[in-house]
């Protein structure tokens, strides 16, 4: 008999996790809380992904396709893990869909439930919703997806544009000291999109650092050498209103030494990544530990970093912390081993 | 006007004749007016020495002193975001007033630096707009009091010239303070223009509409009623006793 494996969250880390044990021969159970699969990239509809601009469609359209056509792969949408008992090493699993209950005995499971995106609203130094034309990396990452950048506030390509990175990373103030790996290399890919899209456009990016880490660290060569993107050292502190329907940045160049208060068409936050309330929720429903940023903690991040504290549950992907697709489907494989030895041993 | 000036001007400023002269600090020209060395005399331009402006150290003892204190106990945490600059009250006005700047020169311990700022470094007026945006918690609001003790204890002649305390001031707040428990806006706009010797002006168009305004919406009769602090007795007793602690070590220490 085949054997059974849960993957709980249908992202790029959950998608790869699924469908290589289906292509073991496991019956999998894919369940998502959304009417879709894709995870956030689906969600919020990225068009063109770093490190080398392809198309989105060509990685999360390529894993819906394979996840979906699958036959051992029973996709369960719009539901949830209701309930989850040990049952001597495998789990009694109770999953809620649109159908009803169902429950299910599994040899292990995998968590692969994503992150959320930092709400700036929460820090309201940025005036985040205040004014239309301050939004952050996830709304222009979704305006390129449907295909309309001009300004919300009046449909007008903008003039100038500035980034500011570390938004809800990296700072006590809002409870998140770690770094969201990813907002640099978004924005500086973003700022080389907009400076194609609107030639007329400058674009500023306000920096601490810039954590292009790796090869990243081309696209943040390109933006300057090939775009003209200015970088400007400093954080803001304040956006306010400014004239001619303008939003003002107030902040300290902390090379020249001194305040400045500069009016912009938009503001693009780069926001941060979350644990969500996903992460403590799956720490309860089924046991596990949660780290001190608010991510599900691995047993050893080094030796182990796919297992959890429970034997028979891994994890992958952005649950257990900050990271990009790459990452995120090199360890949906790395957990679909790991859970899959897991299966083979008890059997 | 350009003839006036010359004729004025008898004594050659130090330095004068170095091309460029605006690009070098005072405190780095070392001049003379009278030298005579092995019997020449090389007065004046002719021993002009400019010393390096290359930083050569860094003082760690002054960064462990400052971190003894209460106030600036975390300057190890600041990483130079500039955050509080961006949000101060101050710096707006005085460009020179940088609290990350500031802060960044306590770290290094470059006193020689800090020394230019003595003018402008305690013009905080503790909004904690700073501390509160801080991604570190530094507390640089605090660390602006760090600073202002530290200027005290190095630079006190410095300090002299640049600010004096008003002994009449002091007195004035203290009185408010042990009389009613709060500070009294009112009062203390009254006593500075008193001070100021615009008496005439206390009532003038403002502050007559300001006191109409508030005996209209009621507020005048609120601060009327205003009370002292719950338990002020004790309060009191604990200020008084740190006011006499202060003065009798001051006096001491005179
Ligand atoms: C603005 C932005 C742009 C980015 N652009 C790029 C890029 O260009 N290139 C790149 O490599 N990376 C990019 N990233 C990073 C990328 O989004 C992540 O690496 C990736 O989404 C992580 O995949 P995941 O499957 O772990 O999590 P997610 O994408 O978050 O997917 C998790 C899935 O689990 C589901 N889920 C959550 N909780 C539950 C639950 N309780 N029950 C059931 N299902 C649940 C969710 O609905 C979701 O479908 C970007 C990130 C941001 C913030
Ligand atoms: S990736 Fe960049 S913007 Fe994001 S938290 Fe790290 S340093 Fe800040
Ligand atoms: S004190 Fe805080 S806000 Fe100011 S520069 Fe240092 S870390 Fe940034
Ligand atoms: S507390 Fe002082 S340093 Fe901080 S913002 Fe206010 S005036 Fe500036």
């Amino acid at each position: 008999m085949a054997e059974n494996i849960l993957v709980i969250g249908g992202g790029p880390a959950g998608m790869q996790s699924a469908t290589l044990l289906a292509d073991l021969g496991v019956n999998v159970s894919l369940v998502e809380r959304d009417s879709y699969l894709g995870g956030n990239p689906k969600k919020f509809k990225y068009k063109f992904l770093f490190p080398d601009m392809q198309p989105a469609d060509n990685v999360i359209g390529e894993l819906i396709r394979k996840t979906e056509t699958n036959s051992n792969i029973k996709i369960y949408y719009s539901s949830e893990v209701s309930d989850f008992k040990e049952n001597g090493k495998k789990f009694d699993v109770t999953i809620k869909s649109p159908n009803g209950n169902e429950t299910k005995t599994f040899d292990s499971v995998i968590v692969a439930t994503g992150f959320e995106h930092f709400d700036p609203a929460r820090d309201a130094k940025y005036s985040y919703q205040l004014f239309d034309d301050v939004i952050d990396i996830k709304d222009l990452e979704r305006m390129f997806g449907e295909g309309n950048v001009n300004r919300p506030s009046n449909g007008q390509p903008p003039k100038n544009v500035a980034f500011i990175l570390c938004v809800g990373s990296r700072d006590r103030h809002v409870g998140n000291q770690y770094c969201s790996r990813v907002c640099c290399t978004v924005s500086v890919k973003q700022a080389i999109e907009l400076r194609e899209h609107f030639p007329d456009c400058e674009v500023y990016i306000f920096y601490m650092d810039i954590r292009t880490y790796g090869f990243f660290e081309d696209l943040y060569w390109e933006a300057m050498e090939e775009h003209d993107v200015q970088i400007v050292k400093g954080r803001v502190a304040e956006i306010t209103s400014g004239p001619n329907n303008t939003v003002i940045c107030k902040g300290e160049d902390t090379l020249l030494r001194g305040p400045f208060e500069i009016p912009f068409d938009m503001v693009v936050l780069a926001s941060g990544m979350e644990g969500g309330p996903q992460s403590p929720e799956m720490a309860k429903k089924l046991g596990l530990e949660l780290d001190e940023h608010g991510f599900l903690k691995p047993q050893n991040v080094t030796l182990a970093p796919f297992k959890s504290n429970k034997k028979g549950v891994f994890l992958a992907g952005a649950c257990t912390g900050p990271k990009a697709i790459s990452d995120s489907i090199t360890e949906g494989g790395a957990a679909a081993m790991d859970a899959y030895v897991y299966a083979m041993k008890n059997k | 006007m350009a003839l006036e000036k010359q004729e004025k001007r008898l004594v050659a400023e130090k330095g004068e004749h170095i091309i460029a002269r605006h690009l070098i600090e005072d405190d780095h020209i070392k001049e003379e007016k009278n030298l005579v060395i092995d019997g020449v005399d090389v007065s004046g331009r002719w021993n002009t020495f400019i010393t390096t402006r290359v930083d050569s150290e860094f003082d760690r003892a002054f960064f462990q002193e400052i971190k003894e204190t209460v106030v600036g106990s975390r300057i190890n945490r600041c990483w130079q975001c500039g955050m509080c600059t961006a949000s101060c009250t101050v710096t707006p006005l005085y460009r020179r007033f940088n609290p990350r700047a500031f802060i960044y020169m306590m770290q290094l311990g470059n006193l020689k630096e800090l020394k230019k700022y003595v003018d402008v470094a305690w013009r905080c007026v503790g909004c904690y707009k700073c501390s509160q945006r801080c991604p570190k918690q530094v507390n640089p609001a605090e660390m602006m009091e760090a600073l202002a003790l530290l200027i005290k204890k190095y630079f006190p002649e410095e300090l002299e010239g640049k600010l004096k305390i008003d002994e009449e001031v002091k007195k004035i707040y203290e009185d408010m303070i042990l009389g009613h428990g709060r500070l009294d806006l009112a009062k203390l706009h009254t006593s500075s223009m008193q001070k100021m010797g615009k008496t005439k002006d206390l009532i003038g168009k403002i502050e007559r509409d300001a006191i109409f305004k508030m005996a209209k919406d009621g507020r005048a009769f609120s601060i009327l009623r205003l009370g002292k602090p719950h338990n002020w007795g004790k309060s009191k007793d604990a200020i008084e006793n740190y006011l006499k602690n202060v003065k009798t070590i001051e006096n001491e220490a005179m």
